[in-house]
């Protein structure tokens, strides 16, 4: 077990199999936040605070499509009961505490964007040797770097002044969200031979 | 290192040196990890110090809440781990962010310590520190942690430091982007948006205070420890000539020394405070020099004090 992707190959880029589950993770995790996003998002905004909302849809929407095009695929049959286990860890869950249901939604989808940026680190998987040109690396780089502006969304979102009452109840939701999030990623990369530091 | 367990969070500390000792406790700045104490640590333990250093939560390896953290959590952490010191005499000294905390548990908790010493601290934002302050922030939410580097290592740093380090600056950056997590770091720039001047409260603390300021810091000039030294009645400034606000890592050995003769200091009742102002050495090894009385330390050109 490393911290870092590898043994890298001649030309510095990353093994096909760490990087078809990799970005089979990454494609899973920033696929189900464009999914909710866009049912979240309506076709006419009306308020200012939906602009955020669009933008957020589409920085989702190019994560999951660089990534699916900036990987070399190979074929991996434990993907199937991955994927599957992934996608249900993503379903809305009701946060407790919070009596009207389509503010938990909210919260719920908003601690998961938290977690899925914050608990993520995917250019932290690099080796220095890893080559800059290389799509896969740069992709990696890219998702990072967006993250911490998609983070800070989350935070003014969810310590904005309507949750103040229930501020408990939201931290719950967003600490279980990385607790989950943390888990799934750290089992995947361990199925890769890279341990989280 | 191990592991203290309070309030919900793990904090990694590590202590070094005789049970019998006094003991300091070292306070990181933003960005910061316990292992940049190393050479402090060494230097202390060598002269019969203890040496607590630690990751404050959201840095290094202890706990990084996801959402909520304010400055209190940081300052009950302190506590906690100035319990496992015991009985004997305890020095508290903190850096920059570190040492508004360190601040923040003196004039909560002073009677536990024999000194406190502050360094590139601040009691106030400044408009200048405030607005420097929500750039900073600004870069980090824009920019991530390598911008944010970037922006301080200019900034605090000497050029007769940077010089040499510049070949290697990608390695040192590295680890310290490794090592902190941008939510975390958001998190803790946040704890300054409901910030408070604690400069009424300065007069709480009644225990021997060494203040250090960098000559040419930029991000907490003179005006900003002056604030501290006015107010804080058993307080000397100490200038550190040539250096910048991270005078810390740009100068451990002359640094290390001063910690060391200010305890002794304290501890043999030689200190004396008072509000004075002193010029430490360019280098460990030379002698404090006071202040020359008849000049403004406020400027950075020879100007007479006014007469009062």
């Amino acid at each position: 077990m490393t911290p870092f992707l590898g043994p890298l190959d001649s030309s510095g880029g990353v093994p096909p199999l760490q990087q078809t589950r990799v970005a089979a993770f990454l494609v899973s995790a920033h696929g189900a936040l464009a999914r909710r996003l866009a049912i979240g998002t309506p076709l006419t905004l009306k308020f200012g605070w939906q602009t955020e909302l669009h933008s957020q849809l589409h920085r989702e929407t190019e994560i999951a499509t660089l990534m699916m095009r900036a990987t070399s695929w190979v074929a991996d049959f434990e993907l199937a009961h991955l994927c599957l286990s992934w996608e249900t860890a993503w379903l809305p869950k009701p946060v407790e505490g919070v009596a009207d249901w389509s503010q938990g939604v909210l919260i719920d989808l908003a601690a998961l964007a938290h977690a899925i940026h914050a608990a993520i680190r995917p250019a932290a998987l690099l080796p220095v040797e890893a080559n800059a040109q290389d799509p896969f690396v740069l992709a990696l780089r890219r998702i990072e770097f967006e993250s911490s502006r998609l983070i800070q969304a989350q935070i003014l979102f969810l310590k904005g002044p309507e949750f103040v009452a229930i501020r408990g109840c939201v931290n719950t939701a967003v600490e279980r969200r990385h607790q989950q999030v943390r888990d799934l990623w750290e089992a995947m990369l361990k199925s890769i031979g890279v341990q989280c530091a | 290192m191990p592991f203290l367990s309070h309030g919900g969070h793990r904090i990694r500390y590590e202590l070094k040196g005789p049970a019998s000792g006094p003991a300091y406790v070292l306070v990181n700045g933003l960005t910061q990890y316990a292992e940049l104490w190393r050479g402090y640590c060494d230097t202390l333990v060598a002269k019969k110090f203890r040496v607590l250093t630690f990751d404050l939560l959201g840095q290094g390896e202890s706990d990084k809440p996801s959402l909520f953290i304010n400055q209190d959590d940081q300052v009950a952490a302190i506590r906690a781990l100035v319990n496992l010191l015991g009985e004997g005499p305890v020095f508290l000294s903190g850096i920059s962010f570190g040492g508004l905390i360190a601040l923040r548990y003196a004039i909560a908790h002073g009677g536990t310590l024999a000194g406190l010493v502050q360094m590139s601290s601040f009691a106030e934002l400044s408009p200048q520190l405030l607005l420097l302050g929500n750039a900073m922030r600004t870069g980090l939410i824009l920019g991530g942690t390598s911008y944010l580097q970037d922006l301080l290592l200019p900034m605090n740093l000497s050029d007769a430091w940077l010089g040499p380090q510049l070949k290697h600056l990608e390695a040192i950056k590295r680890q310290g982007w490794l090592i902190n997590d941008v939510y975390a770091l958001q998190n803790l720039m946040d704890s300054f948006l409901d910030f408070e001047a604690l400069t009424d409260r300065l007069g709480s603390i009644r225990i021997p205070t060494m203040i250090l300021n960098g000559e040419f810091d930029f991000l907490t000039p003179r005006s900003l420890h002056e604030t501290l030294r006015a107010n804080i009645p058993d307080s000397a400034l100490i200038i550190i000539p040539l250096a910048y606000h991270a005078f810390t890592l740009e100068k451990p050995a002359l640094t290390a020394e001063l910690l060391a003769k200010f305890a002794a200091d304290v501890l043999s009742g030689q200190w004396k405070g008072g509000g004075s102002v002193w010029i430490a050495p360019d280098e460990a090894g030379g002698e404090v020099m006071p202040f020359p009385s008849e000049y403004d330390h406020l400027r950075a050109i020879p100007v007479r004090k006014a007469t009062t």
